[in-house]
């Protein structure tokens, strides 16, 4: 029997600390709550209508993140060279931009004296504050981290079944619906559920451009952000349920996943 | 009148496709180096990649014409195309694939049930239409993906080395089968290949391209008598000695680039330069010089011995590489030589051919 090597032992190691470092809060979480706990939440009103909330405007801003997204996600894959990099860039300012920022930024372009507060106040549209607020908010952060992964594995698919489309008599866009999207089918199911997954934790970007607002913008997050200031244990119950929701679509996400590499 | 006619030029990474060619109806082979850009001729015709300039005509339709400003998209052409690698779609079952066009075309499901159904029966695959096209073997995806382009009746058939993926065995089974079918079908078919069996299979019409030009058309037969090039004599298995003729006090001689000097019938050359091919079979090979001093001779090392069948090919080393073949009794009278050994090769002057270089490729 040769002895493990010092470098495996480190390497080792670190995965052993890193480990703990992920494990620990969540283990010191699910302590600190119980199901009892998160039974009584189920019952208490205002959580049931954040949650509420929570569902609904990462529900309302799916369709519109794979609306703008798909198509961007599409013509991403298929740049080349600078204009792509330049578009890579562009993606890449929402992703490092801190949510608070975010959320100011979104305040200052569509709030009451933002630049298109004018027209917006015009047409009798108001956006602050509200729950359009929360979707535009989701789909300002969400989106560019969609667009990207869903460009990588559009990039997946293999051009030759698109030429092999076209000649069979299919337009550009017949062969993108026909082909590309139902073969990436999979893989795009589970973008949806990440997408979902980010929409649920946002805070920062929510809670400057669309507030607290029990019953109209507050989501669990900012529930629990609330709680922790009067009801530290409705906090902590609060955290327990976001973290069981998370790790649900996190294995949705793990069950679709590795079938479509498969193909 | 549905020939394809094109003539194009296209800008590829190391040098410019640039060529003219006319493809009648009937199986026309393609055949070329890697890299020589047949398929992106193919794809040029296909409407995947867009010539710099030129034009392109099927039958009595222009798909492409610079002048003209003419450049019909892929799905407007009907040119179907059998790709290398096949693209069948993953997600669609046989009959999914083979369906696919018919479906653009907005034909509902009974409508093409019968326009498919005698086509898988006559390719033999009907009973495969409800199979996942990951479930099958080489040589069923092959006919899955023959019976999805010809569904659409396509007129013109690219076929990007359909057998290239196959094992062997597969790929004896469905030459003759791909043959028969092609052979009824009456529109221009352009196979792609760098195979010899292949070639010599689909042996009626060549058309030899290297470095983006045409440098041979014609027979296999036609490609064995006369290699227009080293690729086609290496190709066919000739013999293919470059280098130049010049006049001897007199007589021609022919030198070549490796310092040996050989005799061959002069009487259509010119001083200059040219190349030698002969027969691996026409070369004779002695252990010791024989009589009567042959002009033609390379004293040599056996580099290898390859018995193919009944019959050894010899590779002999000297001022010039030469490949000759004997039988495998001709071989054993030798001593079996190994490689390492040293021979002599010679060759009849008669048997020989000589043609000079010309500047221009012949097209």
């Amino acid at each position: 029997m040769r002895r493990p090597r010092l470098f495996t032992l480190l390497l080792a190691g670190s995965g052993l600390l890193l480990g703990s470092l992920i494990l620990l809060p969540i283990l010191a979480l699910l302590l600190a709550s119980s199901p009892a706990a998160l039974l009584r939440l189920l019952g208490d009103p205002g959580v049931l209508m954040a949650l509420w909330i929570t569902l609904l405007s990462s529900l309302l801003a799916l369709p519109l993140i794979f609306l703008l997204g798909l198509p961007a996600a599409y013509g991403l894959s298929r740049c080349r060279g600078r204009l792509r990099r330049a578009l890579e860039i562009l993606l890449e300012l929402p992703m490092v931009m801190p949510p608070v920022v975010a959320g100011l930024a979104l305040l200052l372009a569509f709030g009451r004296r933002g630049l298109l507060g004018g027209v917006l106040a015009h047409i009798g549209v108001r956006i602050p504050f509200t729950l359009m607020a929360v979707v535009l908010a989701i789909l300002f952060v969400v989106t560019p981290f969609f667009v990207r992964r869903s460009s990588v594995l559009l990039e997946g698919v293999d051009r030759k079944l698109e030429d092999a489309a076209l000649l069979l008599g299919a337009s550009p866009l017949q062969s993108f619906w026909h082909v590309v999207l139902p073969v990436v089918r999979r893989g795009l199911f589970a973008e949806a559920i990440m997408a979902m997954a980010q929409g649920f934790g946002l805070f920062g970007a929510i809670i400057l451009f669309a507030g607290n607002l029990p019953g109209r913008t507050q989501t669990l997050s900012l529930a629990l952000y609330t709680a922790f200031e009067s009801d530290p244990q409705q906090a902590f119950a609060l955290g327990a349920l976001l973290l069981l929701i998370s790790l649900l679509l996190l294995a949705a996400v793990r069950v679709l996943q590795p079938r479509e590499e498969r193909t | 009148m549905k020939d394809l006619s094109c003539r194009l030029n296209y800008r590829l990474p190391h040098f410019a496709l640039d060529l003219e060619m006319a493809v009648p109806p009937g199986i026309t082979v393609l055949l070329g180096p890697n890299g020589a850009g047949k398929s992106s001729l193919l794809r040029l015709l296909a409407g995947l990649n867009r010539p710099a300039a030129g034009e392109i005509m099927l039958g009595e339709r222009y798909l492409y014409d610079a002048r003209q400003r003419i450049d019909l998209f892929p799905e407007q052409r009907r040119i179907g195309m059998l790709f290398q690698d096949l693209a069948l779609f993953p997600h669609l079952d046989v009959g999914g694939n083979v369906g696919f066009g018919l479906k653009l075309r907005g034909l509902d499901r009974n409508e093409r049930q019968r326009r498919i159904d005698p086509l898988l029966e006559k390719l033999g695959i009907e009973r495969l239409v409800r199979r996942s096209v990951a479930d099958l073997s080489g040589g069923e995806r092959q006919k899955v993906a023959l019976a999805r382009t010809l569904a659409t009746e396509p007129q013109l058939l690219l076929l990007d080395e359909p057998t290239a993926a196959l094992d062997p065995a597969a790929r004896h089974e469905i030459r003759p089968w791909l043959l028969g079918i092609l052979a009824e079908m009456d529109i221009p078919t352009l196979l792609v290949s760098h195979d010899i069996e292949e070639a010599a299979f689909f042996r009626k019409r060549i058309a030899v391209m290297e470095q983006g030009r045409i440098v041979q058309k014609g027979s296999f037969h036609q490609l064995l008598r006369a290699p227009a090039s080293r690729f086609i004599a290496r190709f066919v298995g000739v013999n293919y000695i470059s280098g130049e003729v010049s006049m001897d006090s007199g007589t021609p001689v022919f030198r070549s680039t490796g310092g040996a000097t050989f005799l061959a019938p002069f009487d259509r050359v010119m001083p200059g330069s040219a190349y030698l091919t002969v027969y691996p079979w026409d070369i004779a090979l002695h252990r010791q010089l024989p009589e009567g001093c042959p002009k033609n001779r390379i004293h040599g090392q056996v580099l290898d011995a390859i018995p193919l069948g009944d019959r050894v090919r010899l590779t002999l080393a000297a001022k010039d590489k030469l490949v000759a073949e004997l039988s495998s009794r001709g071989y054993q009278a030798l001593g079996e030589p190994q490689p390492g050994e040293r021979l002599w090769a010679v060759f009849k002057a008669r048997e020989a051919r000589i043609e000079n270089y010309s500047g221009v490729l012949p097209c």
